[in-house]
């Protein structure tokens, strides 16, 4: 299978590379950054709408990334879905305390993406399938997305979300929820 | 497998996945999914899906001056971590409990725990406030030492299994040529590692570090890492077998190189040592 051994291909480098940043090895962290730090910045970016927040949350994940590479396991996913759970936390918090909106929700979304999973081996997400979930994304009616949206990039609850929007609290975990289908969708298309 | 459980389950799957869930319900659904194969196939899709999301976002092509930024405070971070343990025979100190403050914040801790304890229903609601943000802000730099004690038993775990490798063996390192009588011991098991440590090293040039190659049969030098400093004049670097050498002879060498080191050595050699 082409897709499988695309995936072990990675996870291999993936590997490697994670050895050499734990090692204290600054090519490999230069590596890395040549690697992965657009999307990075791209997500920061999406997440706290301010350059110079964007750059400083890029600083702190390669930071995080370098201090914590010997605790992170490879088989438990890719080491960019490993960057960008960590922006993504860092990137809500700093909204969260920009906005001063006490913090609900950045923490445990990091706990669960840590959290032992069901099958490891089938989380890392190839190239096409990461395309596809975009594809998917965008061909969201744009209820469901907006909502999705506000849940994935401000790290807002439910009942946050139907406050912003203003909708009925059901309403908005019907919307999100369905979104979430059609990603998965999107997934095997 | 579809009971009752298994739908109140099911039903949670995106708010496990969007991070909704309290950590009791976490493990709820983790239990359960470790059971029960839909909703660990479903549970796999969602967490792929969220890492999915992460890479919607549009890649942005960084300034330039935002990877010196990066590599610099890494080269800084590197310095610390790596100069933590030192693993004299039978013992470990932890030398790196350096930020100013500590033993003050010990202190406060103490006298804190020592008046909630000994007179709280006497406290002012102010003061307890005070002593509430002193205790979070204590709690705070004790997960921080946590996680450094825990970097440094990762150490201690990475020299024991090196030292006690069945393919271990011992390569002495003499001064390449200079004057200064320096010297080191590196530990190679093409397993678990290499462990080099170095006496009597004279201060690197200017603006240099020392890194540390391992050259085996028939490749070029591979970088092991940059020897970090646990005190003057000595050398420590503890590091995972890199990739690329073979389990045949190897020689180790240590060269200076700008900070963070490079991947192939260009500076002066200043100890070397082969099997």
């Amino acid at each position: 299978m082409q897709v499988a051994t695309d995936k072990g291909v990675r996870a291999d480098a993936d590997a490697r590379i994670v050895a050499r940043l734990a090692a204290g090895d600054m090519d490999a962290a230069a590596e890395l950054y040549d690697r992965c730090a657009g999307q990075v910045l791209g997500l920061a970016r999406r997440i706290v709408r301010n350059e110079g927040d964007a750059e400083e949350i890029v600083q702190d994940v390669f930071s995080q990334a370098w201090r914590t590479a010997r605790a992170f396991d490879t088989s438990r996913g890719s080491v960019i879905g490993w960057l960008l759970i960590m922006t993504r936390t860092r990137s809500i918090d700093r909204l969260r305390a920009r906005q001063s909106r006490p913090d609900t929700t950045a923490e445990s979304y990091t706990d669960t993406l840590r959290a032992p999973g069901p099958s490891p081996s089938d989380q890392v997400l190839s190239d096409e399938q990461a395309t596809r979930v975009r594809e998917a994304l965008v061909a969201l009616p744009a209820p469901q997305r907006q909502a999705l949206e506000l849940a994935y990039f401000e790290g807002l609850t439910q009942s946050e979300i139907a406050e912003r929007l203003p909708e009925p609290l059901g309403t908005v975990k019907t919307r999100v929820r369905t979104a979430l289908m059609a990603l998965r969708q999107g997934l095997r298309a | 497998m579809t009971t009752p459980h298994h739908d109140v389950i099911a039903a949670r799957l995106s708010d496990y996945a969007l991070g909704y869930l309290t950590p009791d319900e976490r493990r709820e659904v983790e239990q359960h999914a470790g059971q029960c194969d839909a909703c660990s196939q479903e549970l796999s899709e969602l967490l792929l899906v969220m890492d999915g999301l992460a890479r919607s976002a549009e890649p942005v092509v960084p300034p330039a001056a935002l990877k010196q930024r990066v590599l610099a405070r890494l080269g800084r971070e590197t310095q610390e971590g790596v100069a933590t343990v030192q693993p004299l025979p039978g013992r470990m100190v932890v030398a790196d409990v350096r930020r100013s403050g500590w033993s003050g914040a010990w202190l406060a801790a103490a006298a804190a725990l020592l008046l909630v304890a000994g007179g709280s229903l006497y406290l002012s609601l102010e003061r307890q406030d005070r002593i509430a943000s002193e205790l979070a802000r204590v709690a705070g730099e004790i997960t921080e030492l946590q996680q450094r004690l825990g970097d440094n038993a990762a150490q201690a775990d990475m020299v024991l299994s090196i030292l006690t490798a069945q393919d271990m063996r011992r390569i002495d390192l003499a001064s390449a040529g200079g004057t200064q009588a320096s010297a080191a011991r590196a530990y190679w098991s093409p397993t678990r590692g290499l462990l080099v440590a170095a006496d009597n090293l004279p201060v690197p040039p200017p603006g240099r570090v020392y890194q540390v190659w391992l050259i085996g049969s028939g490749g070029g030098p591979v970088s092991a890492g940059i020897l970090g400093s646990p005190g003057a004049g000595r050398g420590l670097l503890i590091a995972p077998p890199p990739g690329g050498i073979s389990t045949g002879p190897v020689t180790v060498a240590v060269t200076d190189e700008p900070p963070g080191g490079l991947p192939a050595p260009t500076g002066g050699k200043h100890l070397i040592g082969s099997l």
